[in-house]
């Protein structure tokens, strides 16, 4: 194949989901997917509009059941495995739609998805503050560092309820990055934020990539797709139906059709 | 007002404000609305009763129930608490794991109006309608409870379980966990995807919160001396709902407020009105009019409360001019 020719040789999938089945009563919505997800490596996901872009995302994350079909993440099974463990070993999901913690601030936001806090559990938490104030301080550092860099820092005190569309997308981007994640499984990143804010997130993306995390993105905008992404899988009507680079991916006449138009 | 009237103001404020903190770890800062809340009150009063009360033969057999241990203070107390606790671990599992939250709601209520007729029917368990009476006070074979140093003795011991609990429940509420747990409030599904486990941290809170409604139930009955299901009906949660939303709901201050405010300060106060007005039994219900009014107008015109839920804000923040706008939008 032609993502396989062109990629190093080193590499190898962190996660891999074979013939990945999910019906809602009658409707497909992921047809029979297998999808690798090369560790290191940024993989794009498109296609048209319920294609089944956003449920394989879900299947993948376990916030949807797979009717059928396996995930494997790192080597481990994690079929059966609930959402909030698959994110506790670094299969990290976003949300299409917003999805911010909106009666919390901004910092708070990111503090929450931190998993070293001593204080979160019953015990730390009846213990005192004396007993978890040393982690929390150490997170908040690093919150800090993460709001300086999308230069959200005057803005952490505020609720996150009141942030704009394109703020609360950065508030579920470093949010995810705060759970030191491993696999990062981006729906649309970039709808709804402004163009410059799109290049910081792209060069962000890149950044996370040289650092060694893995990223699996469903995104709409093609030059967004080719400028970011190693490889691509193309999904349409529930089933892929072409991946490798978008170079490659253009010159394939029934994904053109079916797709990249234009 | 003489010293009884006193006395008897301060328990039910305290008792009040305990159960307030529970339903406000509950409610308030988890969003599990729980409508069997005196349920697990009530099961703490039943529980500390039969541990103080003696065998039913002991009174010529006017009532009857199970159990009957004499066990001396605070045993009925901290067994009131257990049960408040082991009683949430079934209802727990089978409402919370499950149900979307708006039929954990319903459930709840139901469950709370299931309970209530199964021990009002069932006399052999808990002395049905007439319920259970001459409840032993904690220490009564060794001070008479009639006295007034007794009073202020209760007094004294409810306000160390006050300070007790607004301690912990505090520590709580400013913890990474309730931060954990007001997160699951606001959105329950980006919670599992940052690896909260919500029906651990629901569970969890949940049967903290019927240890602490056992007390405070536990600490009524040693009080009053008595326990049946007319006092346990489910409006009584309502009343305590009330509370939170005029009080303030995920804030402590707010919860003891709202108790000061709502079950104390308007229960007290329609008190005063003459009941020669109308027909028998129009001020009580007029009570449960105004209630319903005040939910609402709360909701309306001040859904955060007295006291709302105060906004985190951490040391060596930048300070920002345009603080707590548009919370409501």
């Amino acid at each position: 194949m032609l993502a396989a020719a062109e990629a190093p040789v080193a590499e190898r999938p962190l996660l891999i989901a074979s013939d990945i089945h999910r019906h809602f009563e009658g409707l497909h919505a992921v047809d029979g997917v297998s999808i690798d997800v090369p560790a290191g490596k940024i993989t794009g996901l498109i296609g048209p509009n319920g294609a089944g872009k956003s449920t394989l995302l879900a299947v993948l994350a376990g916030t949807l059941p797979a009717s059928s079909g396996t995930s494997v993440f790192d080597g481990r099974d994690v079929t059966h495995s609930p959402a909030y463990m698959r994110a506790r070993s670094g299969l990290v999901r976003t949300f299409q739609l917003p999805s911010e913690f909106a009666r919390l601030t901004v910092l708070e936001n990111l503090l929450v998805a931190a998993p070293d806090n001593r204080g979160d559990s019953l015990f730390g938490a009846l213990m005192g503050k004396r007993y978890w104030i040393g982690d929390e301080r150490r997170l908040v550092e690093e919150a800090r560092a993460l709001l300086k860099r999308f230069g959200m820092s005057a803005k952490e005190s505020d609720y996150a309820g009141n942030m704009s569309g394109g703020q609360k997308r950065l508030i579920e981007i470093m949010r995810a990055l705060m759970l030191r994640p491993r696999l990062l499984l981006l729906d649309e990143p970039m709808s709804g934020v402004h163009p410059t804010i799109v290049l910081e997130i792209q060069h962000y993306l890149q950044d996370l990539r040289a650092e060694g995390l893995t990223i699996l993105m469903v995104e709409h905008e093609l030059h967004m797709v080719e400028r970011l992404c190693d490889s691509v899988v193309v999904m349409a009507q529930g089933r892929v139906i072409g991946r490798g680079t978008m170079a490659s991916l253009r010159r394939q006449r029934e994904i053109v059709d079916a797709y990249l138009v234009g | 007002m003489n010293s009884y009237y006193a006395a008897n103001l301060l328990i039910y404020a305290g008792v009040d404000i305990i159960a307030l903190l529970a339903l406000n770890l509950q409610f308030g800062l988890s969003g599990i609305v729980n409508f069997s809340f005196i349920v697990f009150q009530s099961i703490g009063a039943y529980t500390a009763a039969v541990l103080s009360l003696p065998p039913d033969t002991a009174n010529g057999g006017f009532q009857i129930y199970f159990g009957g241990y004499q066990l001396p203070f605070p045993i009925p107390w901290i067994g009131g608490a257990v049960a408040g606790g082991l009683l949430a671990i079934p209802v727990g599992l089978v409402v919370l794991r499950k149900l979307r939250s708006d039929y954990q709601a319903i459930a709840l209520l139901v469950l709370s109006i299931i309970t209530n007729e199964v021990i009002t029917n069932a006399r052999p368990l808990l002395n049905g309608a007439a319920g259970l009476a001459l409840v032993p006070p904690p220490f009564s074979d060794q001070i008479d409870p009639n006295t007034q140093s007794y009073q202020f003795l209760y007094v004294g011991i409810t306000a160390v379980c006050v300070v007790l609990v607004f301690v912990l429940a505090s520590r709580v509420v400013n913890s990474p966990y309730g931060r954990s747990l007001r997160a699951m409030r606001e959105r329950e599904i980006a919670a599992i995807a940052i690896g909260k486990n919500p029906v651990q941290l629901k569970m969890t809170v949940f049967i903290l919160g019927g240890i602490i409604a056992g007390l405070s139930g536990a600490i009524l009955v040693g009080f009053i001396q008595l326990w049946a299901p007319s006092v346990w009906l489910y409006p009584e949660t309502i009343i305590l709902f009330a509370a939170i939303i005029v009080g303030g709901r995920g804030n402590n201050i707010g919860a003891i407020l709202g108790a000061l405010l709502v079950p104390v300060g308007f229960e007290e106060l329609t008190r005063f009105i003459p009941t020669t007005i109308g027909p028998p039994g129009l001020i009580p219900a007029l009570q449960w009019v105004a209630i319903g009014l005040l939910i609402i107008g709360f909701l309306w015109f001040r859904p955060d409360g007295v006291r709302p839920e105060p906004r985190r804000v951490f040391e060596g923040a930048p300070v920002i001019e345009d603080v707590d706008r548009a919370r409501r939008s």
